[in-house]
């Protein structure tokens, strides 16, 4: 058998420790962290929706803000901090949401405003031209 | 009574070994790992937003995942950056559950401002159509005022250019001021005042967007140059007379052609005489 010589040669104790090794090693490669891909797609996808939204003329800051958590993120996972990436990513889908909400209220509030003096001016005018009969 | 039986079989260095060990483990319950810093201001916030019951109407849900992610914020963990990452987003959360409950609220009243505006219109129309036929009749008569303004005011010009005599040409109006103005050889206007010169500086001051462009010449007795300057000099004498009388002298230009442009013979008194004018350029509005 081919094994003989290298069992002879290091002893069973040292032939032990080699396995060892290898199945730790191998184990290490198992686990050797991988990219949190659908936490940053998901970032990805929240910040576009915010982009469509038009979250950069209402909610700037919000959005700047997913925005950089994404950038962090990315940095992150070429740094391969994997957990670290990850919690960037939910942070930066976080942001963008808040970003699309605010953005929404922001728009309800002008539509609201614009309703709310489109009645007052009816009743202005009425109550004009009432005065000038 | 049970602890104190339970106790009693085990007198002496039993029983401080026992009293120390539950001294131990009530340090440890009095120890317990707390909730991380900050998350008390998550949890501030929810209860804010909770006390809230337009946010419980319109943002129930929202509020609930807030809820969550604030209880997981509040559980002890060592890794701190895993705690700050629990807060973030149980304040994140929360502050969508805010907004969005105040996207649905303004939804929501938007169907009573709908209604409030309905509510205006319809008297509107009640009161427009009490009065359609008292209105009918005085827009009609209004109407006809505007349009009578507006003619009388085109006839209004047209008098005042009349009054001018002065002769619409591609320059603008053009106003002949005639040589009876001047002494001959001189600049000076005779007399002080003249009608035309009154006439023009109301015409002027009526329709204060125009400019004026004066413009003199002369017959042709003497030389080029004797006539050049006194026909500068006497549209200068005009140009004067117009600022005395408050003119903007940002409207006034002045030019002397001397006996370049004859709009007669120089062969004949009567021509020469014609020669010799002041010409006052009204110009069109632009």
């Amino acid at each position: 058998m081919t094994h003989h010589p290298v069992r002879r040669a290091i002893g069973p104790t040292g032939f032990l420790t080699i396995i060892m090794v290898a199945v730790l090693m191998l184990a290490g490669c198992a686990s050797a962290p991988l990219p949190p891909t659908d936490s940053l797609n998901d970032a990805r996808d929240a910040i576009a929706s915010a982009e469509q939204a038009e979250a950069r003329q209402y909610a700037g800051a919000e959005l700047e803000e997913a925005n950089r958590h994404l950038v962090a993120a990315t940095k992150a996972v070429e740094a391969e901090r994997m957990i670290e990436a990850d919690r960037l990513a939910k942070q930066a889908r976080v942001a963008a949401e808040l970003a699309i909400a605010r953005t929404e209220a922001a728009k309800a509030a002008i539509i609201n405003r614009q309703m709310g003096r489109s009645a007052e001016a009816l009743d202005e005018e009425m109550q004009r031209q009432g005065d000038q009969q | 009574m049970k602890t104190q039986s339970f106790l009693k079989p085990f007198p002496g260095s039993k029983t401080i070994v026992v009293i120390l060990l539950s001294s131990a483990l009530l340090t440890a319950c009095a120890m317990s790992p707390t909730s991380p810093d900050g998350s008390e201001g998550v949890r501030a916030k929810f209860t804010e937003l909770q006390q809230n019951p337009a946010m419980m109407t319109y943002a129930r849900v929202e509020l609930r995942n807030a809820e969550n992610a604030v209880q997981l914020a509040e559980q002890p963990v060592d890794d701190n950056a895993l705690a700050a990452h629990r807060i973030y987003m149980a304040d994140r959360m929360l502050e969508i559950a805010r907004a969005k409950g105040e996207s649905r609220m303004l939804e929501a009243e938007r169907a009573q401002l709908a209604e409030q505006r309905d509510a205006s219109r319809l008297a509107a129309r009640t009161r427009e159509a009490d009065r359609a036929h008292a209105d009918a009749e005085s827009a009609r008569s209004s109407q006809a005022k505007a349009a009578a303004m507006s003619s009388r005011e085109a006839e209004e010009l047209q008098r005042q250019i009349d009054s001018l005599e002065a002769e619409a040409t591609e320059r603008g109006l053009v106003l002949t001021l005639g040589d009876v103005l001047f002494a001959t050889g001189s600049s000076e206007i005779q007399g002080g005042t003249n009608q035309n010169l009154e006439k023009l500086v109301n015409f002027l001051n009526q329709y204060p967007d125009r400019r004026v462009s004066i413009e003199g010449h002369t017959d042709n007795v003497g030389s080029a140059a004797f006539n050049q300057t006194l026909s500068r000099q006497r549209a200068e004498s005009i140009r004067q007379y117009l600022l005395d009388r408050g003119i903007d002298y940002r409207r006034l230009a002045v030019s002397g052609y001397g006996y370049e442009r004859p709009v007669a013979s120089n062969d004949t008194a009567t021509g020469r005489q014609q020669n010799r004018r002041v010409e006052v350029v009204i110009e069109n509005r632009e």
